[in-house]
C-alpha cells in the first residue's frame, strides 16, 4: 500500500518544467577576471563594484569547497558554467505592455499573473513584485506607489546606479565577502537581484517580492537582495523560485543581507521550489545559499520563514546576529524531500545584546530516497545576558529508504541565558492515520491533513498569498506518500 | 607554525616509539601496526577537528611525553583510591595490571580476571580483542591499540552471576611527563550478569600524566552489565586542579536481548574526554546511559557518546547532566544513528546543563542521524540558571539562599545519582557532591 502511494507520488512531475523560448543574452562559459569585468561592464557599474567584485574573486580563488555538509554530489565545473546571462530584448520596461509576450506567458504558468497583481490595486493585499529572470531583473511592479513612501524597490543594478551611497553603506556588512565559498563567488560574478529600503517610520504598505528564475541552460543563477529597514520600519519580503527542467545540474548560489535599525522589523518569507530533479536524481538545482540578517539596533526583529520543496542540493543557514539589545530572531522552516533530493538546512542564532530571544520551528519531511538534515547553531555570547532560545525540530519519515537528520550546535557563555532544544523523528502515526479513516476520510487526504497539521506553526507565519500556495505545494508534494 | 611543529614532534615520537618497542608488546603486531597506520593518517587532532572541537588536544599533548613509567605505588597511596568496601579490586598501576594489588586469588566461580598480555592466546580473547573499538574512527583508540601495555581481560562465563562489583582502579603515579595506554577487554558471556566499576585518578602530581584508557565490553546474549566510570583524577590531591589529563574510551558491543548500563561520572580533572561507542547489534536489546559531570577551575569535560542502532526493536535511553562552574567548560556531543534495518527503535536521548558562573562555557551538540522510518526518536537539551522561583519557595520556608541552592544542586545532580545501584557507590558519589557544594 505504502510502496504503491509512494511509487506514485515519486513519479509526481514537477510542474514548473517548461522552458520559456525567450532569446538571452548570454557571456562565455568560464570564470575568470575578464569575465567579472564582462559582467561589471554590461552592468555599466562604477569602478568600486568592480574592484569589490575582483576582490572577492581574487579571495575565492584562495578558497576550497566546504564539504561538512550532510549532502553528496558531484563537485560543480566552476569552469563549465554561464556566469551572466539576460533575456534579449533587455529595453527599459515602463508597463506591462511592453514586456515580451513570451515573458509573460511564463509569469502565467508560474501562477504569478502579473495582471491579477494589478487588478487587485485597489485592495488591501497587494504585491509589488521584482521578478529575477536568468540573471538579471526584468520587472519590477509598483514601483511608483512604492516610492511615495520613500520606499526603495527596485532591481540590485538599478540600486548600483541610482543609490551607491546606501549600497555602498550596507553591501557586504551582513554577509562579507570572505564569509564563505559560495559568498565569495557570489560576491565576484553577481548579476543582480533586489534592493530594498524603507525609510523611517515607514510601515511597508504591502508585500514585497521576489521571483526568482533559471530559464537559459548551462547558466548559474548568482543574485544578490539587500533589504534594509531604518528606524521604526516594518516590510514583509516573499522571495519565490522556479527552474525549468534540465539533465545537468545548474547552481544557484545567493546572497541575502538584511539589516534592521532601531524598533524595526523585516519579515523574509520563500518558498524554494527550484527544479528538484527527476525520479532517479538526474538533474536539478543545487542551491548554495547565504542568508543572513543583523538586528543592529535594538528592539529590533528578523524573521525568516521558509518552504524548501525544490533543489537537488540545498545548503542554506538563514541566520540573524541579535546585537541591539531586546532584538528578537525568528525562524520557522518547512523542508520537504523526495526522491534523491538532499537537504541539509537551518539556521543560526548569534546573542550578542541584552534580553535577545529567539525561536526556532524547523520541520522536516523525508519521503523516497532523500535525506533531509536540520542543521543549526544557538551562540549566546558573554554579556549576552537574559537571553533566551526555544529550538524545536522535528523530522517525518515516509519511507524506509529516506533519512532524516538533526545537528543542533549550542554554545553558551552567559550563566543568564536559557536555551531550550528538544527534537523528535517519526513517522505519521498510525492511530492518527486510523482515527481519520474511521471517520471517512481516504487515505490521500488524511495524510495531507495530518502532514499540513505538522507543518502548520510554520505555514501560519507565511503571509496568506504565500500560504495559499506553499499548501498547495506541500500537497503536491508529499500526497499519499505514506501508508 | 611553532605548534605545527610540536604537533609532529608528538607524532613523529609516538611512532619512534612504537618502532624501538615494538618487541617487547604484547599480542598480535599486524593489529599494531594497521593501529598504527591509521593513527599517522589521523595525527593528533587539532582544533578545527570536528570532533575535537572544544578540547585542545594540541595544548594537551604538548611537551616531552614518555610511554611508560616505572614508578611504583605505595600500599598507602593506593588505600586512598579505594571507596568500595566489598569489591573485587584490581589494580591498573600506571597503565599496567599489577598482581600485587590486585584481589584476583580466589575468584567467584565463572570469573577469570588475568594480565591482558597473558590472555593473548586465550580463545575468546582472540574472538574479541579489538574487534570493536575502530581504529580508523578515532585516532586515540589508534594510538592506544597501538601502543598499550598493559591492562585486564575480564572474562565472565555463561551463566554465572558475580554479585560482587569489579572494581577496576586505575591508578596514575608518574615522575616524569607520560602518555599511558591502557586497555581492557571484558566479556560477559551468555545469561551472565556482572557489575564493572572503572576509577581513574592520579595520586602524585610531580609530572603530567595523559592517561588513554580504552575499554572494549562484549555483552552477549541476554546478559545485563552494569558499568560505572568514576573519574576523580584530583580526588587525593583536592589543592590541585591543574593536572589530570584523561581520555577515556568505552566500545562496547550488545548481543540479542542483552542489556547494558554504563553510568559517567566526571568530579575532577584538568581535561577529560569521554568517547563512548555503544553498538546494538542484535534485537531486542536495551542499553541505558546516564553521565554527571561537575566542573570547576579551570576544567575542560568533553562527553562523547554514539549510540548505534543496527538492529529492530532496541531500546535505548541517554541522560547526561552538568553543573559548571568557574572558568571551566563542558561539552555534551550525543549521537543516534539508526540503521536501515533498525525498524521500531525507540532511542531518548537527553541533556540538562546548570551553568552557574560568568565564565563558564557550555557546548552542547545533541545529534540524531536515521535512515529508518519506524522509530521513535527524540533528543532534548536545555540550560540554564537556577530556577529564581524554586529558590523563592525554599527561602520562603526558611531556607538560606546558600542551603536553597544547595538542595536544588543536589536535586538536579539526583536524577543520575539515584541509577547507581551499588548502595557504597552512591553514597561516595553523594558525599562528592555534597563536599563540592558545600
Amino acid at each position: 500500500m505504502a510502496n504503491e502511494i509512494l511509487e506514485e507520488q515519486i513519479s509526481g512531475e514537477y510542474k514548473y518544467g517548461f522552458v520559456t523560448d525567450i532569446e538571452a543574452d548570454n557571456a562565455p562559459k568560464g570564470l575568470n577576471e575578464d569575465i567579472i569585468r564582462f559582467i561589471s561592464k554590461k552592468k555599466n557599474e562604477p569602478e568600486w563594484m568592480l574592484e569589490y567584485r575582483l576582490k572577492a574573486f581574487r579571495y575565492w580563488q584562495t578558497l576550497e569547497e566546504p564539504h561538512w555538509a550532510h549532502v553528496s554530489y558531484p563537485k560543480p565545473n566552476f569552469q563549465d558554467i554561464i556566469y551572466y546571462s539576460a533575456p534579449k530584448p533587455k529595453v527599459q520596461l515602463n508597463s506591462l505592455d511592453e514586456v515580451d509576450p513570451e515573458l509573460l506567458k511564463t509569469f502565467e504558468k508560474l501562477g504569478i499573473s502579473i495582471e491579477e497583481q494589478k487588478r487587485l490595486s485597489g485592495v488591501e493585499s497587494r504585491i509589488a513584485v521584482d521578478i529575477v529572470m536568468d540573471s538579471v531583473s526584468v520587472k519590477t511592479t509598483f514601483k511608483e506607489t512604492l516610492s511615495e513612501k520613500g520606499i526603495i524597490f527596485c532591481s540590485f543594478g538599478e540600486a548600483v546606479q541610482e543609490h551607491p551611497e546606501l549600497v555602498k553603506k550596507y553591501m557586504g556588512s551582513v554577509v562579507p565577502y570572505t564569509d564563505n565559498f559560495y559568498a565569495a563567488l557570489n560576491s565576484a560574478v553577481f548579476t543582480d537581484g533586489s534592493f530594498c529600503y524603507i525609510p523611517q517610520g515607514v510601515r511597508c504598505p504591502m508585500e514585497l517580492s521576489t521571483y526568482f528564475r533559471i530559464n537559459a541552460s548551462g547558466t548559474g543563477q548568482f543574485e544578490r537582495t539587500l533589504i534594509i529597514a531604518d528606524e521604526d520600519a516594518y516590510v514583509s519580503y516573499l522571495e519565490g523560485c522556479t527552474a525549468p527542467m534540465r539533465d545537468e545540474n545548474q547552481l544557484h548560489a545567493a546572497v541575502v543581507e538584511i539589516v534592521t535599525h532601531k524598533n524595526a522589523e523585516v519579515k523574509y518569507s520563500t518558498v524554494q521550489n527550484w527544479y528538484p530533479g527527476d525520479k532517479d536524481g538526474k538533474g536539478g538545482i543545487f542551491n548554495f545559499v547565504t542568508k543572513r540578517g543583523i538586528c543592529l539596533e535594538d528592539n529590533s526583529k528578523i524573521s525568516w520563514t521558509q518552504v524548501e520543496t525544490g533543489s537537488a542540493v540545498t545548503w542554506k543557514y538563514p541566520s540573524v546576529i541579535l546585537k541591539g539589545d531586546n532584538s528578537v530572531g525568528e525562524f520557522y522552516s518547512v523542508a520537504v524531500t523526495n526522491n534523491y533530493q538532499q537537504a541539509d538546512t537551518g539556521t543560526k542564532m548569534m546573542h550578542l545584546g541584552k534580553n535577545t530571544r529567539s525561536t526556532i520551528i524547523s520541520k522536516g519531511i523525508s519521503a523516497g530516497f532523500s535525506n533531509n538534515s536540520y542543521r543549526g547553531l544557538v551562540r549566546i555570547s558573554k554579556g549576552a545576558t537574559n537571553a533566551r532560545n526555544f529550538s524545536q525540530c522535528d523530522s517525518l519519515l515516509m519511507g524506509d529508504k529516506c533519512g532524516a537528520h538533526t545537528f543542533p550546535y549550542i554554545e553558551i557563555k552567559d550563566k543568564s541565558g536559557i536555551v531550550e532544544h528538544e527534537a523528535t523523528t517519526s513517522k505519521i502515526g498510525e492511530d492518527q492515520l486510523f482515527y481519520c479513516k474511521s471517520r471517512g476520510i481516504d487515505n490521500e487526504k488524511a495524510i495531507g491533513l495530518i502532514v499540513n497539521g505538522y507543518c502548520k506553526e510554520v505555514l501560519n507565519k507565511l503571509p496568506m498569498e504565500f500560504a495559499v500556495e506553499a499548501q498547495k505545494l506541500l500537497a503536491v508534494s508529499l500526497e499519499g506518500s505514506v501508508g | 607554525m611553532e605548534t605545527i611543529v610540536k604537533l609532529n614532534t608528538i607524532k613523529d615520537k609516538l611512532i619512534a616509539e612504537f618502532e624501538s618497542s615494538k618487541s617487547s608488546l604484547f599480542g598480535d603486531t599486524t593489529i599494531r601496526e594497521k593501529a598504527l597506520e591509521a593513527f599517522s593518517k589521523q595525527g593528533i587532532p587539532g582544533r578545527k577537528s570536528e570532533e575535537y572541537k572544544y578540547v585542545n588536544m594540541e595544548l594537551a599533548l604538548k611537551g616531552d611525553f614518555a610511554f611508560s613509567s616505572t614508578q611504583k605505588l605505595s600500599a598507602k597511596q593506593l588505600e586512598s583510591t579505594q571507596f568500595l568496601n566489598d569489591a573485587i579490586v584490581v589494580v591498573i598501576e600506571n597503565g599496567k595490571f599489577n598482581s600485587e594489588y590486585s584481589k584476583t586469588n580466589s575468584l567467584p566461580k565463572g570469573l577469570q580476571i588475568v594480565n591482558i598480555s597473558d590472555a593473548v592466546s586465550n580463545d575468546v580473547f582472540k574472538k574479541h580483542y579489538s574487534k570493536y573499538a575502530n581504529v580508523n574512527l578515532d585516532p586515540f583508540i589508534a594510538m592506544n591499540t597501538a601502543l598499550t601495555s598493559g591492562g585486564v581481560f575480564v572474562h565472565v562465563a555463561k551463566s554465572a552471576v558475580i554479585e560482587k562489583p569489579i572494581h577496576i582502579v586505575h591508578v596514575t603515579a608518574v615522575s616524569e611527563n607520560t602518555v599511558l595506554n591502557s586497555r581492557n577487554l571484558i566479556v560477559v558471556e551468555e545469561n551472565a550478569q556482572a557489575t564493572i566499576v572503572e576509577s581513574f585518578q592520579t595520586v602524585d602530581s610531580k609530572a603530567k600524566s595523559f592517561n588513554n584508557a580504552l575499554t572494549e565490553i562484549v555483552v552477549e546474549a541476554s546478559a545485563v552489565v552494569d558499568h560505572y566510570k568514576i573519574q576523580d583524577e584530583n580526588a587525593c590531591l583536592p589543592d590541585r586542579q591543574d593536572f589530570g589529563h584523561l581520555i577515556s574510551t568505552t566500545q562496547s558491543i550488545q548481543k540479542k536481548q542483552s542489556n547494558f548500563t554504563t553510568h559517567t561520572f566526571t568530579l575532577s580533572g584538568l581535561l577529560v574526554r569521554n568517547n563512548l561507542n555503544m553498538v546494538l547489534d542484535d534485537e531486542f536489546i536495551e542499553s541505558h546511559l546516564n553521565g554527571l559531570y561537575l566542573t570547576n577551575g579551570n576544567q575542560v569535560v568533553d562527553n562523547h557518546t554514539l549510540v548505534d542502532h543496527r538492529k529492530p526493536n532496541c531500546n535505548s535511553n541517554e541522560l547526561y547532566k552538568g553543573i559548571i562552574e568557574d572558568k571551566s567548560s563542558a561539552t555534551f556531543n550525543g549521537k543516534i544513528y539508526v540503521r536501515k534495518d533498525a525498524q521500531k527503535t525507540n532511542a531518548f536521548q537527553s541533556n540538562k546543563n546548570i551553568l552557574l558562573s560568568d565564565d563558564g562555557t557550555i557546548n552542547t551538540k545533541p545529534q540524531l542521524e536515521i535512515y529508518a522510518d519506524d522509530v521513535k526518536c527524540s533528543h532534548g537539551t536545555s540550560t540554564g540558571k537556577l530556577d529564581e522561583d524554586k529558590i523563592f519557595y525554599l527561602r520562603a520556608r526558611g531556607l538560606s539562599e546558600a542551603s536553597a541552592k544547595k538542595l536544588l544542586m543536589h536535586a538536579f545532580a539526583s536524577e543520575v545519582v539515584d541509577t547507581i545501584k551499588i548502595d557504597a557507590l552512591r553514597e561516595y558519589v553523594e558525599a562528592k557532591i555534597s563536599k563540592r557544594f558545600e
